[in-house]
């Protein structure tokens, strides 16, 4: 098993005429993945390495009614209408990789996609991997480099950051592991996909035995874990790592290294961890630990 | 980015948000002729400072003539204020108050819409009010027009919108003895990202670390922008007050090897990364700017495994910086990804050409453990 991805997911990508589009295109299908329409307004008809593209995404839908996940990249101005475009054609799984996008146009995105059920994965998402399954994006690298650094196993991982989700990932590796799924949620202020909505689809997964997430200090993402934890609708093995404890000598409202990353109170990375800590989470000093804190579960 | 009180008022007087009369006193302005410009006696003077807690800390005055404006303002602009670098002050008309309220705007990251903040509690931290005093309520970003009885209300909903701000705060909003609403203070932060739509945006040089931005810090700063502003980002540094100049890759590994970098116990130059593959000239901008930095007494150029970042690539903007600087203290390199046999071996060329002292790691070491390599290099 695994989560949001399987060998039969069909996916579109908006922006496929574009360079960032076409590495995404060829990433998911040297993977396994099936990439089966394009969409570039003005260029349908043409065909980029054999996907026929569309000048929308409702002509792409109507030629191939079951695509489930559409990737887009546009640039960030382009963001919004190529997310809505999507979410007007009920396509039920959106992974954007595009940075910089207008926190207003994010969540005016979210706003339209929460109305009918769809999920948004990122902004600033690099996509998501399932070992031996698929991917969605370009997580992972070229094909040979994704070979070394995933294979099936049972590690769920989440991580803020895209290099991150790679680095992890090959740790995991190094270890004698594997992963079960590992997915970049992006590091924007507002998460279309939290970690709390990804570690319930991990509860589900039988593949997965536990999980590790690469978090970072702003936002209060972390303390929805906490509820979720008390709440006992996440009950397995969990080793989270937060990242920016040198941020406190900044002064609040100060942002650095993600977008979402901004300094506030309530949201260091100390009080993060102490937080977990106290609902049974395992805490990493470093992201290096997370292999070996969790290592005993998996 | 966040905003001057002043540079905030100016924002909501366009939506009709009314606010004091004021005059702007800056360094190099004559008192005496700000002071009368305004013409009112009784004046507070107020710090303007990015972040911070102004009342506590002597950033605001009050004054009824012109001797004590002057005494006032000398020591606000003398001083800074809980590390905030004072950019100017602002004089303004002192009110009479009967009220003193506090309304927000902001994003809630829980429900991923904007959330209005008000009470009737104003004047101090929204932290320190009881719960049952405060009013919260949650909008959908895609709504025009909000219906609401709460004072300025619908004004701050419109410039929270227009202004594409991440935060909007009055507090106090004061309703004078007159019945006359006003917002005697504006923190606003505005949402950098959607520069590409704000020709209006044009404010002066910033950093919140109490200082002025130094020459590096600026000369990074115009590194991402131009036409192709999002491919990829190599716009980032902070500089502090170390001796390991830094040059990390990705948001994620930034923040790791911040951590990592004092864990062992050196202390960073500056703060600066780079993602989503730059191009090699933007990569050899900031690398140049990153070793300009005087009395440097190392080197760590660190990320984790690439996705697609072209290894190969963005070395090569290293290695230009690396061949005109020639640095003589110990550089240590632990980098993975597409290409990465390839910068290896442009890594390695460059320090034999220039005789470095440099070691380069591959994904066989994790990135903390390289901090460590760096540190015997610099005790040896």
């Amino acid at each position: 098993m695994s989560i949001l991805i399987n060998k039969n997911t069909k996916v579109l990508v908006q922006g496929i005429t574009g360079k960032e589009g076409q590495k995404a295109a060829t990433a998911m299908r040297e993977y396994g993945t099936q990439v089966v329409a394009g969409v570039r307004p003005g260029k349908g008809g043409e065909t980029v390495y054999g996907v026929p593209v569309f000048n929308s995404v409702a002509e792409a839908v109507e030629a191939f009614p079951d695509i489930s996940t559409t990737t887009i990249y546009v640039p960030p101005f382009a963001a919004k209408p190529a997310i809505l475009e999507a979410i007007e054609n009920n396509i039920p799984i959106i992974n954007t990789i595009v940075e910089r996008i207008p926190i207003q146009d994010t969540a005016y995105c979210l706003a339209a996609a929460r109305e009918k059920n769809i999920r948004l994965i990122g902004p600033s998402s690099l996509g998501y991997i399932s070992p031996g399954e698929g991917r969605i994006g370009v997580v992972g690298g070229p094909k040979a480099l994704a070979n070394q650094v995933f294979q099936p196993g049972s590690i769920g991982v989440i991580s803020r950051s895209g290099g991150m989700t790679n680095e992890l990932s090959w740790q995991i590796r190094r270890a004698g592991l594997g992963q079960s799924s590992a997915v970049h949620v992006g590091g924007d202020l507002l998460m279309g996909t939290t970690y709390a909505d990804l570690l319930k689809l991990f509860e589900k997964d039988e593949q997965t035995k536990a999980v590790v997430i690469f978090g970072e200090h702003g936002g209060n993402y972390e303390f929805e874990i906490v509820d979720l934890i008390n709440k006992k609708e996440f009950t397995k093995p969990l080793a989270v790592y937060v990242g920016g404890k040198f941020a406190s000598v900044f002064p609040e409202g100060m942002n650095i290294g993600h977008a979402g990353a901004i300094v506030g109170k309530g949201q260091s990375a100390d009080e993060k961890e102490r937080a977990l800590k106290s609902v049974g989470v395992l805490i990493a000093d470093t992201y290096e630990d997370l292999v070996s804190k969790i290592l005993p579960y998996a | 980015m966040n905003l001057y009180e002043f540079e905030g008022k100016n924002i909501f007087k366009n939506f009709g948000i009314n606010t004091q009369k004021s005059v702007l006193l800056r360094r190099e302005d004559n008192i005496e002729e700000k002071y009368n410009e305004l013409g009112i006696k009784d004046v507070v003077l107020k710090a303007q400072v990015l972040s911070g807690k102004r009342g506590k800390n002597n950033g605001i005055l009050f004054a009824s003539s012109m001797q004590e404006v002057k005494e006032a303002a000398e020591k606000i602009l003398s001083s800074n204020i809980r590390g905030q670098y004072v950019a100017a002050v602002l004089i303004e008309e002192r009110l009479k108050i009967a009220q003193e309220h506090y309304l927000s705007i902001t994003y809630d990251t829980a429900k991923r819409q904007p959330i209005l903040i008000y009470s009737q509690a104003g004047g101090m931290d929204i932290e320190d009010v009881p719960e049952e005093k405060i009013k919260k309520q949650y909008f959908d970003i895609r709504q025009n027009d909000i219906e609401s009885d709460i004072p300025f209300a619908k004004e701050l909903w419109q410039c929270f919108l227009q202004s594409d701000a991440r935060v909007v705060e009055i507090n106090p909003l004061i309703i004078t003895s007159d019945g006359e609403k006003i917002a005697a203070d504006a923190k606003v932060a505005l949402d950098d990202d959607a520069f590409f739509r704000h020709k209006e945006w044009n404010f002066e040089p910033r950093t919140m670390l109490g200082r002025l931005p130094t020459e590096r810090e600026n000369l990074v700063g115009k590194i991402d922008e131009g036409e192709n502003y999002y491919r990829g980002t190599a716009g980032k540094y902070i500089e502090m007050d170390g001796d390991i100049a830094v040059l990390f890759s990705g948001g994620g590994a930034s923040i790791a090897n911040m951590d990592a970098l004092l864990q062992v116990g050196l202390r960073p130059a500056n703060y600066t990364e780079y993602s989503g593959n730059p191009p090699r000239e933007k990569v050899a901008q900031l690398a140049k700017i990153v070793l300009s930095k005087p009395g440097l007494r190392g080197l760590w150029i660190a990320g984790g495994v690439a996705n697609f970042t072209d290894i190969a690539a963005t070395f090569q903007g290293i290695t230009d910086a690396l061949d005109e600087v020639k640095p003589a203290y110990p550089i240590v390199i632990r980098r993975a990804g597409p290409n990465e046999e390839e910068g290896k071996h442009l890594m390695e060329e460059c320090a034999k050409r220039n005789n470095l002292n440099l070691k380069i790691f591959g994904k066989e070491v994790a990135m903390g453990a390289t901090a460590t390599a760096l540190v015997d290099m610099i005790n040896n």
